[in-house]
């Protein structure tokens, strides 16, 4: 096989592994979120559940929690999977990585001083003021770096994709390599994914340097 | 005291980095030698690197397997696949496969040309979903131009043509094989999948190819027979044929081994052989004899 169609039949598994990549960076932020909101919400009830949710999402394989969604459906109800895989896919990663986004964000707001609230409450802010005004811009300055961690890894989990046979970038590579009996193809697949996250890593350090208008 | 525990840090990084440059200019180093070597041994050598020891592990058969109790599925794929023996397909699609077509075990004079499905007698508007798994040469893989193919891929495909079905490949990850067969997102597992152990299990279609299951070692090693093989390292690719012999009819084998490493692929495995980190693999001589003669 010539390194030609190597690529070019890489190529479509790279694109694969992009849609996965771009549809749970979109899903799963807001959800971070509203998960994070949650978590942080005064009825203790919402906050256990949301306590669950989080403690399972990672504490289990997210391998594990992609099986579960694929099949889960028709093991427990009955239903038809067909044509269901990549929805299955986007609503394992996005759920999963909703859990460490929350947390990330948590980690931001919390870090906020007491004092902040105050002061703002005395200069007359409103609750929905002070939060998007005052305490957002901070808190997306200090978790930046966190969230750049968790995009990063998220490019390389995409390869998890396999266990539900989709073919992903790394599942070819794997197939290429078991038909030619060489190491090449996983080569090409890690310069792809090192590219990628160098590309991730740009744009964020971009983002950050944006949001460093104190400096 | 940081700043020294850095630098060893990084003064050890770019040593072990050192060392990798090194091995790898060591290989490209040795490469043109040996090529430069024109003596009849040594090039004799380079043609029977990696050899089969004469003792074998056991025989197996591929069959395709269907869900529990798809008698008639089975039966009409059979019959279909039967029909293709006579006509000489199976044959011709074998002949294509170097590695297998040794292996074929069906003979047209052995099969009942009454009770087959005639050509085109399927249901057109069925579409069967051929479940295989992609990394498992010759029986199916990504060929050179990058599609699908292998024996079972055309075997497969021949057979929809023959019935008029709609032909759909589910290439998936061996280890889900069960749960999406019962699942329904495939209708059969045929990739080179064997039926000892696994009687019970499935509802079995034609028994199309027979494999031996071997060690494969380097021709130097001074490994003759399966008892030079005691406090040696062998490797095998998880949920194969070879790695349910060694765990259960070889067992006793096994233990004499000074250590079974299982790895996910053969690929792997092939080039840990190469590389001498182990002394053999327990594989089936279909894959293995591929793997020798692909691998660069």
């Amino acid at each position: 096989m010539s390194l030609y169609t190597m690529l070019s039949t890489m190529a479509d598994g790279m694109l694969k592994t992009c849609a996965i990549f771009f549809l749970t960076v979109l899903f799963s932020m807001p959800l971070g979120m509203i998960v994070m909101l949650l978590r942080r919400s005064k009825i203790k009830p919402v906050q256990w559940i949301v306590k669950i949710y989080i403690a399972v999402m990672r504490g289990t394989p997210l391998m594990l929690q992609l099986l579960a969604w694929y099949f889960g459906p028709y093991y427990l109800f009955g239903w038809s999977i067909r044509g269901y895989r990549f929805t299955a896919i986007i609503l394992g990663f996005t759920m999963n990585y909703a859990a460490y986004f929350a947390e990330i964000y948590r980690g931001g707001i919390e870090s906020i001083p007491n004092g902040q609230y105050e002061a703002a409450e005395v200069l007359g802010y409103s609750k929905i003021q002070t939060f998007f005004k005052i305490i957002l811009p901070q808190v997306i300055k200090t978790i930046l770096p966190s969230v750049t961690n968790e995009v990063i890894t998220l490019v390389k989990d995409t390869s998890l994709a396999f266990a539900l046979a989709y073919s992903e970038v790394f599942a070819l590579a794997k197939q290429i390599a078991a038909s030619q009996t060489s190491f090449t193809p996983y080569v090409v697949a890690g310069v792809f994914y090192f590219i990628a996250n160098y590309v991730v890593a740009f744009v964020m350090e971009r983002i950050e340097k944006a949001f460093n208008y104190y400096k | 005291m940081k700043k020294v525990l850095c630098l060893l840090l990084a003064l050890t990084m770019l040593f072990s980095l050192c060392a990798c440059g090194a091995a790898v200019k060591e290989n490209a180093g040795t490469k043109p030698a040996e090529a430069d070597a024109t003596d009849a041994p040594e090039a004799e050598a380079q043609d029977a690197k990696f050899v089969f020891l004469d003792e074998d592990l056991g025989v197996e058969t591929y069959a395709i397997g269907f869900r529990k109790g798809e008698e008639e599925l089975a039966n009409t794929v059979s019959g279909a696949f039967k029909a293709l023996v006579l006509d000489g397909t199976y044959e011709q699609i074998g002949s294509k496969y170097e590695d297998i077509k040794d292996y074929l075990c069906l003979k047209a004079e052995d099969i009942d040309p009454a009770d087959l499905p005639e050509r085109g007698s399927g249901d057109s508007s069925f579409t069967f979903k051929h479940g295989f798994d992609l990394d498992y040469p010759p029986y199916s893989f990504r060929k050179d131009d990058g599609s699908v193919g292998g024996f079972d891929v055309e075997m497969c495909q021949a057979v929809c043509d023959y019935l008029g079905w709609g032909y759909e490949p589910v290439p998936f990850n061996w280890e889900a094989k069960d749960m999406e067969l019962n699942a329904k997102s495939c209708d059969c597992i045929w990739s080179g999948f064997t039926k000892e152990g696994r009687e019970d299990m499935y509802t079995w279609g034609v028994t199309y190819s027979n494999n031996t299951q071997g060690i494969l070692v380097a021709a130097d090693s001074g490994i003759k027979t399966l008892a030079d093989l005691a406090g040696k390292v062998v490797g095998v690719q998880i949920d194969t044929s070879a790695a349910e012999l060694l765990a259960d009819d070889q067992k006793a084998l096994a233990d004499t081994f000074a250590e079974l490493k299982t790895y996910e692929t053969y690929t792997v495995a092939y080039n840990d052989l190469k590389a001498g980190a182990i002394d053999a693999i327990a594989i089936d001589m279909t894959a293995g004899t591929y793997l020798v003669s692909t691998a660069s």
